[in-house]
């Protein structure tokens, strides 16, 4: 903590926002961003060995490119001098280098895009967006020292939020019988991508303002103590737009992810685990009518109970994955040597997108797979250290939420893969081809780098409202 | 700190109640990527769904299958748009070693060793180093111990009966032939141009083509299953070889009153009033004394020795087997019986007993091997081109019953078929000049249909080289028309062709 920071709560304004630039080294950053270099490198080479059957790299311009980009990041950082979270990048780009050798190794026609002119293929195209969003999370690291823009506008990113949501029902395509996709021009985007973002920033703020009400005071219905019931109804408005994703854009996994995010910060900011099951109950019961509702949802479910009953029709996809997963048994049958095409195509549909861990699963094995789990366990451990960290409640709560919404998002995914929830359509943060998807993390992770530095501008005293009067708390400062 | 909130604290022990939740769910994931990547791998990659499996079977030509001599049985040939599928030496082997089809998949033994022939067969742990080999197929040759002429010879014997042959030798458990009929023409399925109206006119006929009946029918098995309940009576101790029931002469003629069921006798009781030993019961196949001596072993001893040969799950072997039952187990008495009434019907085979003519091979095999069963076999070696040959050695499924006692059933079986009585019983099953043993079956459907022929038999009976169960459908009495096949197929093995 600076001296700055002690008398800044009275004299924010003074504090140095802009002082001059001093470098700061950054070696611990180095040292990881090296490991990940010689990782990279030798993916790619086991890649190059078993693919052209020579020893080299496999496409070097694309990993090359990749790693200077990393690099010079890295030096960017240390140029901008400031005290931010060392092991998140290079935890991150390591994941993304994954993404990179996975998109190289597949059929690259899988994805083709045409900018300016240019006609790019997967690996490229992924290498460009993977580019905009190392630049994203590095400049966002860099540039955003207050919060005050986050903080002071929840309601209207709650707005922009829906607005984003209407927009995609409007005028949104459908692709396999889901309303994700907005198309602007030649880009297509998942607005869904951001409004995780933007959920946890209005989540954080209005948590952190209403968290003394929530944690001290109760509703009794019989012998069930409940909080406020007043305060409890964004809750059930979260749990409402939850459901309406479901139902506008048959998005199970994207509701899932936004549900479990909620119910995981307001656990956090009021500790009542009553909360918690109700919301969960609450979700159960509206995927429940969902399921009886809706053909598709109800097709997903008995697909999960049982993929096998259909294995070359509907559980197709499911089963391919498991399959993948089980010749790829311990080690992994090596990078570039598993999916077995069938009339020139990988075995598992859509796996570029939804079933990158099957893929990874099968050419790095049980121990690739529990590496790649535990590098998001390291991104999460970061954002609740973060927050842990943090200066205030919305800044702590702020940080917990970004960091779970990596995390429980590469939680949905990889256990739709493994068969251990339904398969939902979400992304598997920083490894699924995607713009939408590594942009919207991307911010995620700049943010978290922001928040990460102590040094920053300190919060904002508490505002002391009307409301803390009535519920008779003394001042707070 | 800041003084920037009321319960500052409490944020810090939530959250790291959300990192243990966090953790435990990934621990899941990883737990879960154990089973389907070690637990499950074994037989997720074997299966003809497996991806890599589908892939082999479109790019590499499979492994050879070999009958006992070398002869081809499965080989690979490819069309005009040299597009590769298999051709089979014949409909004798057609339900033994299937069909490989792009169009239907497939079955037999094709379909039971289907990585190993397209060459990816593998332990996920012991090989987990070998996938980065070089050359990811290794298809191997199998080498079975089918003959292809005996095969060709019971399928021929059979002929236009639907049934089913099993020829074992009782010592190695090595499967000589397993026919069943009516057969199908397998390489006209694995043909991409004539799959679809040839496999489309089986599914269409009532005869049950593509059934393999010797693995996988299940049928009323009459009095062959007397040699089950004299397993059952001498092992368990419950009679010995001169046991005699002195009820059983005197209710000959009227039938044996069980809880109000009167058991009767199939066979014209030329024995008199003598009380028959287990040869004499055996010669003449008498219902009353297996009866009893299922009553006095009980339910329990009865399922518990059926189930040493095999009974009551699916039959180690290269190929998927029907369960064997000795009753539907639904009953409160010992062994799932009902009451006395179905375990005494039980012991001559004629209630809720249901068997595979494989399983009664196994129960002559039993007798054959002096108590010790053979696990059956089909493939006794696999050749891969990388990996060399794996020779399949025999393995035994456990002593069944003791030396004598397993004699004791093997001169009764000698005098069912040698004796002045038993021959009437089974006729044409002697191979001549050779001590025989033997038991005929004709097994009652109830109604009005014809029974069930059967014959379960070995020789020579002193050094049994050769086991033979043979099952004819609805084909009337045993001695009739499978006991003559079988001593047919036996003399043909023990003699060579005529």
């Amino acid at each position: 903590m600076t001296s700055g920071a002690m008398h800044g709560v009275r004299t924010p304004a003074l504090h140095r926002t802009f002082g001059p630039i001093r470098p700061r080294p950054r070696w611990l950053e180095l040292r990881l961003l090296g490991l990940v270099a010689l990782a990279l490198a030798a993916g790619s080479v086991s890649l190059g060995a078993t693919v052209t059957r020579r020893f080299g790299l496999y496409d070097a311009e694309g990993l090359l490119i990749y790693l200077g980009a990393l690099f010079a990041a890295h030096a960017g950082q240390v140029l901008a001098g400031r005290r931010t979270d060392q092991i998140l990048l290079p935890t991150v780009a390591m994941l993304g280098g994954i993404s990179l050798l996975l998109m190289q190794r597949l059929p690259q026609d899988l994805v083709t895009q045409t900018f300016f002119g240019t006609t790019l293929d997967l690996a490229q195209v992924q290498l460009v967006w993977l580019l905009c969003a190392l630049t994203v999370a590095t400049t966002l690291g860099i540039v955003v020292r207050s919060d005050r823009w986050l903080r002071r506008y929840k309601y209207t990113w709650a707005a922009v939020g829906v607005g984003l949501l209407l927009l995609t029902f409007v005028f949104g395509t459908e692709v396999n019988g889901q309303r994700l996709t907005l198309q602007l021009g030649p880009l297509s985007g998942q607005p869904t991508e951001l409004l995780k973002v933007i959920l946890v920033v209005f989540l954080a703020g209005y948590l952190s303002e209403n968290r003394a009400l929530l944690v001290e005071q109760d509703t009794r219905i019989g012998p069930i103590r409940l909080p406020p019931l007043p305060y409890l109804a964004p809750m059930v408005a979260m749990w409402a737009i939850a459901l309406g994703i479901v139902v506008i854009q048959r998005d199970l996994g994207a509701a899932l992810l936004f549900f479990g995010v909620f119910l995981a910060l307001l656990y956090v900011a009021t500790g009542r685990v009553s909360l918690v099951i109700i919301g969960f109950v609450l979700f159960l019961l509206g995927s429940a009518v969902m399921a009886v509702l809706f053909d598709h949802i109800r097709t997903r479910i008995d697909i999960w109970i049982d993929p096998f009953a259909d294995p070359l029709g509907s559980g197709f996809q499911v089963v391919q994955a498991l399959h993948a997963f089980a010749r790829g048994g311990l080690l992994g049958v090596g990078l570039g040597a598993g999916l077995p095409e069938i009339a020139g195509r990988p075995p598992i549909p859509e796996v570029h997108t939804d079933f990158p861990l099957a893929a990874l699963g099968e050419e790095l094995g049980i121990l690739g797979v529990v590496a790649i789990l535990g590098l998001y366990l390291v991104v999460v451990e970061r954002g609740l250290r973060i927050g842990a960290a943090a200066a205030d409640d919305f800044r702590a709560l702020l940080a917990v939420g970004l960091a779970l919404v990596i995390g429980v998002q590469a939680f949905i995914i990889a256990a739709g893969n493994l068969k251990v929830l339904p398969l939902t359509g979400v992304t598997l943060p920083f490894i699924s081809y995607g713009g939408s998807s590594l942009l919207a993390n991307a911010v995620v992770v700049g943010l978290l780098l922001a928040l990460s530095d102590k040094g920053v501008e300190p919060p904002p005293p508490p505002r002391v409202g009307s409301r803390w009067r009535r519920v008779g708390r003394p001042r707070a400062d | 700190m800041l003084g920037s909130g009321i319960a500052r604290a409490p944020l810090g022990r939530t959250t790291i109640h959300v990192a243990i939740v966090v953790s435990l769910a990934f621990a899941v994931l990883a737990g879960a990527a154990g089973y389907w990547g070690v637990v499950t791998a074994p037989e997720l990659v074997r299966s003809p769904n497996d991806a890599a499996v589908i892939a082999a079977a479109r790019t590499v030509p499979r492994g050879l299958i070999l009958d006992r001599t070398g002869k081809a049985l499965a080989s690979n040939t490819s069309d005009a748009n040299g597009e590769i599928h298999r051709v089979y030496a014949g409909r004798a082997i057609s339900q033994v070693v299937g069909y490989a089809s792009t169009i239907y998949g497939r079955a037999g033994l094709e379909r039971a060793y289907d990585p190993e022939l397209a060459g990816l067969a593998g332990d996920p742990l012991t090989d987990a180093f070998a996938k980065f080999g070089a050359d990811r197929y290794d298809p191997k040759d199998l080498t079975l111990s089918l003959s292809l002429d005996l095969q060709k010879a019971a399928v021929a014997a059979l002929g236009k009966h639907r049934g089913a042959v099993i020829m074992l030798d009782p010592k190695t458990g090595e499967v000589h032939a397993l026919a069943s009929t009516p057969t199908y023409d397998a390489s006209a399925i694995a043909d991409p141009l004539t799959a679809r109206a040839t496999f489309e006119a089986l599914q269409r006929d009532p005869s049950q083509p593509l059934l393999p009946r010797a693995t996988l029918g299940r049928y009323v098995p009459g009095s062959v299953f007397k040699i089950v309940t004299a397993v059952a009576g001498l092992g368990s101790g419950a009679i010995t070889p001169e046991s005699t029931f002195k009820q059983q002469p005197g209710t000959e003629k009227s039938g044996l009153l069980v809880d109000g069921y009167r058991v009767h006798d199939g066979h014209h009781p030329k024995t008199g009033s003598k009380a028959l030993d287990l040869i004499g019961a055996t010669e003449v196949s008498c219902n009353i004394y297996y009866a009893l001596t299922g009553l006095q072993t009980g339910g329990a001893g009865l399922v518990a020795y059926a189930n040493r040969m095999g009974f009551d799950s699916p039959l180690a072997f290269d190929l998927p087997t029907a369960v064997s039952q000795v009753t539907n187990g639904d009953g409160t008495m010992p062994g799932g019986f009902t009451d006395d009434v179905e375990l005494a019907n039980a012991a001559y085979g004629q209630a809720e007993t249901f068997v595979t003519p494989l399983q009664m091979a196994l129960v002559a095999a039993t007798v054959a091997n002096d108590g010790e069963l053979m696990q059956p076999r089909l493939v006794t070696s696999m050749t891969g081109r990388h990996s060399g040959t794996k020779i399949i050695r025999p393995r035994t499924m456990g002593r069944v019953i003791s030396m004598a006692d397993a004699r004791a059933i093997n001169a009764a079986m000698v005098q069912a078929v040698e004796g002045l009585l038993g021959r009437q019983f089974t006729t044409g099953a002697k191979v001549p000049g050779i001590t025989t043993a033997g038991k005929s079956g004709t097994a009652e459907l109830g109604g009005t249909g014809e029974p069930h022929s059967w014959f379960i038999g070995f020789a020579p009976a002193d050094d049994p080289k050769i086991v033979v169960a043979v099952l004819v459908e609805q084909a009337g009495r045993g001695a009739e028309v499978a006991a003559p096949i079988g001593g047919d197929l036996m003399t043909r093995y023990l003699k060579g062709a005529p």
